[in-house]
């Protein structure tokens, strides 16, 4: 380090001392473990999901799935340049969307059911119109939004005319749809932003980094509400607990965590009877159950509360790269490498 | 042939295979001498930097590698390795191979495996990553008999971090075509290949051509045994990294990962070419740079920094600026940065935090209450539509009919969030309002909610026409909300820069009265009690169907 001058010392120091303060007051809070409170709980089934119908269509890895609102349609993207978005009961193909670029990382449903957006490589987030075509006869593009200086990592729509981004180059972006300009944009993470999970009213958000952080934030500020540590290595996906007031995470160091927001700090850790990192997380609608997607083909579920393995879903060949919750929580949907996607019930 | 990027060039050790670099291996250490000398000139601490270019031993397969590596050189041992002999057969002779069952067998013995099929599995395994191979088949697997295989020259090594672009796979494949045709003809998926490379470098062909042409007549001054090797050798690598469809492509990893560390590896090249470049200029002995140690957020914001700063200058590069400034700047950006997490740190210390034990609590309450709208640990009052193949589920939730099921209704006494989320608890609460001459909150609350949809350019004039609809002086429907929001709101407003959140404020001050006051009236309300009744009573005799069909349903599971 060069030499620290006066400054740079007395600010090291201020925020060593203040760090510690802050992880005393983290465990002045922490005065029981989860598991151990809810001990006398009832033992929760062991997850009885049985693969209900297997959307086949894709020619090529399936690297993302989002459910619509009304719980029924979901979209997903493929490597081999196509959006398709799925009546889950009939496992028909309500729509093909080609992609101009083939590399698509992350998909969303508007809530509203009317739109569809997709980012990737291309560093672009494109906007489809699910109910209207255009001339070829495929969902009418409606705005493509450039101007990121790294990958699309994950998109969610706030409603039809706002969409919220994050990248690769670390920064969080909202735009405004019917004018296809950005309304806020700033630097979130010290590293990519790799998931966004919207709060159940929408007036929060978390962001998950492969910086290992997860961060609160938000909706109306550019600066972060709260920061919450101890993941060992990537973040790969996060979750809202359906109460708003505590989130799932699923990480590359082969963990899931639950991280409740009001007192600031990590309340479960699950690990798998095996040993692989996880890419997508999900939770149920009473939040008893915590689903997460692995690079070991199955998604593992645990009781949140009882901090116990539950039981995994097999079925895919290949890694599991996405899962998505349907709102109503009647079902759950699964994509992979393997290029199927799978509905749960 | 195939060709290594320059910066790694300077990284690897000799591992020399068989001489294939006569045209090239002359160009190559001279270049190798320069890039050495110059590298010698440089000061330590720049020398430092480069050694922050990632070197082999950071591929994320490096020990695994390693590994097979020592078991393949155990088997290329002299005397107790697998026998490499050169096998007669018809009118030629196929030289150094070994057979598949003796390659198991030696596997079995020196690694003291104890089931059959570990010694089969492991020879697939090292066959799959490229260290031997079929010398007749493009597909990486091993065979417990009589087939053929060799061992990979260690130039071809995959530890080597190759990463062979598309181009010198169209080099190779137009060599293929090149040579005689009775021997080795094009597989399909290559001839495919080799079409699709046609159309994408179509413009650079004949630089192609010509490196094919080149490659194939220094390959015809071989011997024909050493050319055999040789040649299903480069076949195995390219089975490799371009795989047959249909076979395990090892050397795949996910897109994510690979563009992170393709750009972690593009900006360490540049930080140190500018650092050479800067050095040449400048050529100032006292190099204060100690990037090495730094954390990657800093290098990265260096660079985000410099870039940018390039950019303002019409693109110059950075070499222009000083070095002392951009040492400063990086002190700069940490004091920066440090100070935005003090002050996000200063406004946790504030916050009060809940305790574990309430927090565990409160889960446990929403867990219980919730546990009933589950799907996963209590079934809903629709069937499952896979199982009995009707799309009733989703189709009555859409429905607002009267009868609406009882687990519905109950769950508006839940929370007023609960109520206003549901389209028909949203309409009886309003019929249940305007009884009561209260229904502006509601109202008010919902136009709200609507603007914060709304898009940029009609904010300012919808923000105006709520507030003359709920708190002008003549409003239709005046909003009683506090002296200080309405103030607030007020300058929000006429200010003309009305944004989406202006109306925040006093929207959670009308929400928080709803939720006191008509909210908690409108459950222990006639209507409300009337409702939930009325919902029971005609879902009564749905719900005796309903635990008929469901433990119908049991029976059929537990067939």
């Amino acid at each position: 380090m060069p030499k620290d001058d006066p400054e740079t010392a007395a600010l090291k120091k201020e925020l060593n001392d203040i760090i510690a303060k802050a992880k005393a007051e983290q465990e002045k809070v922490a005065d029981a473990k989860l598991a151990e409170k809810c001990g006398d709980m009832a033992d929760v089934p062991k997850i009885r999901l049985i693969t209900k119908k297997t959307l086949k269509g894709h020619i090529n890895k399936v690297n993302s799935v989002h459910y619509s609102g009304d719980s029924r349609h979901c979209v997903t993207g493929s490597l081999d340049g196509k959006l398709i978005i799925w009546d889950t009961w009939s496992g028909n193909k309500v729509q093909v969307i080609p992609l101009r670029s083939a590399w698509v990382m992350s998909v969303a449903f508007a809530p509203s059911g009317n739109f569809v957006a997709c980012g990737g490589m291309d560093n672009m987030c494109t906007v489809y119109d699910v109910n209207n075509r255009d001339a070829t006869g495929s969902a009418k593009m409606v705005r493509e939004l450039a101007g990121y200086e790294g990958f699309l990592s994950s998109c969610r729509f706030l409603d039809d005319t706002h969409i919220l981004t994050g990248s690769g180059d670390m920064k969080i972006c909202v735009w405004d749809l019917e004018v296809g300009k950005r309304e806020v944009e700033f630097d979130a993470h010290a590293g990519d932003v790799v998931t966004i999970s919207l709060a159940p009213d929408m007036k929060t958000y978390v962001t998950g980094s492969v910086d290992k952080t997860c961060k609160l934030w938000d909706v109306r500020a550019e600066k972060e509400k709260q920061t919450f540590f101890g993941h060992e290595a990537d973040v790969n996906s996060v979750c809202y607990h359906p109460s708003g007031q505590a989130f799932a995470t699923a990480s590359e160091d082969k963990t899931a965590r639950l991280f409740d927001i009001r007192s600031d700090q990590q309340l479960g850790h699950y690990t798998p009877p095996g040993a692989s990192g996880f890419t997508s997380c999900g939770l149920s609608v009473s939040g008893r159950y915590l689903l997460a997607g692995s690079d070991d083909n199955t998604v593992h579920s645990w009781d949140t509360l009882k901090v116990a393995h539950t039981g995994t879903l097999n079925g895919h060949e290949n890694r599991v790269t996405s899962i998505s919750l349907a709102p109503s929580g009647i079902a759950l949907a699964s994509c992979s490498w393997d290029q199927g996607v799978r509905v749960w019930g | 042939m195939v060709t290594m990027n320059s910066s790694e060039k300077a990284q690897k050790a000799c591992q020399q295979g068989p001489s294939r670099d006569t045209t090239k291996s002359t160009k190559d250490d001279k270049d190798k001498k320069d890039k050495d000398t110059m590298i010698a000139n440089l000061p330590p601490s720049v020398q430092a930097l480069m050694s922050t270019i990632p070197s082999p031993e950071e591929s994320p397969n490096y020990l695994v590698y390693k590994k097979m590596e020592a078991i393949i050189e155990k088997m290329q041992d002299e005397t107790t390795g697998v026998p490499v002999r050169t096998v007669k057969s018809f009118m030629t002779k196929i030289p150094s191979v070994f057979t598949g069952s003796d390659l198991v067998s030696w596997l079995s013995r020196h690694l003291s495996l104890e089931e059959s099929w570990e010694s089969l599995h492991l020879a697939h395994l090292l066959a799959a990553h490229g260290y031997l191979f079929p010398i007749d088949d493009h597909c990486l697997t091993v065979r417990n008999d009589n087939t053929y295989y060799r061992f990979q020259t260690p130039y071809f090594w995959p530890s080597n971090q190759w990463e062979p672009e598309n181009t010198d796979y169209a080099v190779y494949l137009c060599k293929r075509t090149m040579q005689n045709k009775a021997r080795l003809e094009l597989a399909d998926y290559e001839a495919e290949s080799l079409a699709r490379l046609q159309k994408m470098f179509s413009r650079k062909w004949e630089f192609i051509f010509m490196q094919a042409e080149a490659q194939s007549k220094v390959d015809k001054k071989r011997d024909k045994l050493e050319r055999k090797v040789l040649d299903s050798q480069e076949r195995a690598f390219w089975d490799v990294h371009r795989p047959m469809p249909g076979c395990v492509n090892t050397t795949e990893m996910d897109p994510k990962k690979l563009s992170r560390i393709n750009a972690i590896k593009a900006k360490r090249l540049r930080q140190c070419q500018e650092l050479i470049l800067q050095h040449n200029l400048k050529n100032n002995p006292i190099v204060t740079i100690t990037n090495a140690q730094e954390s990657e957020e800093a290098i990265q914001k260096n660079i985000e920094k410099n870039n940018e700063s390039s950019i303002k200058e019409n693109g110059e590069t950075s070499q222009t600026q000083p070095e002392t400034i951009e040492v400063e700047k990086t002190i700069e950006q940490q004091i920066e940065a440090a100070k935005r997490q003090l002050s996000v740190l200063k406004a946790r210390m504030e916050r009060r935090n809940v305790r574990v034990s309430k927090v565990a609590e409160m889960f446990i309450s929403y867990c219980e209450q919730y546990s009933e709208y589950d799907a996963f640990l209590t079934p809903p009052e629709w069937p499952n539509p896979w199982i009995s193949d009707t799309t009733e589920l989703w189709d009555q939730e859409k429905q607002c009919k009267e009868p609406l099921p009882l687990r519905r209704v109950r769950r508006w006494s839940f929370g007023l969030r609960e109520l206003l989320r549901d389209p028909p608890g949203r309409e009886h609460f309003a019929k249940f309002l305007s009884k009561e001459f209260s229904g502006e909150n509601l109202k008010f609350w919902l136009a709200v909610q609507e603007l914060k949809a709304l898009p940029i350019r009609r904010v300012s004039s919808r923000a105006k026409e709520i507030w003359k609809e709920f708190f002008a002086a003549e409003a239709p429907s005046p909003v009683n909300i506090d002296a200080a929001s309405r103030e607030l709101t007020r300058t929000k407003v006429e200010s003309g820069t009305a944004d989406r959140y202006c109306f925040d404020q006093a929207q959670a001050h009308v929400y928080h009265l709803m939720k006191s006051d008509s909210y908690s009236r409108y459950l222990r309300s006639e209507m409300y009690k009337d409702y939930l009744n009325g919902s029971k009573k005609k879902t009564s005799v749905k719900g005796i169907r309903s635990i008929v069909s469901f433990t119908g349903r049991k029976e059929t599971s537990a067939n």
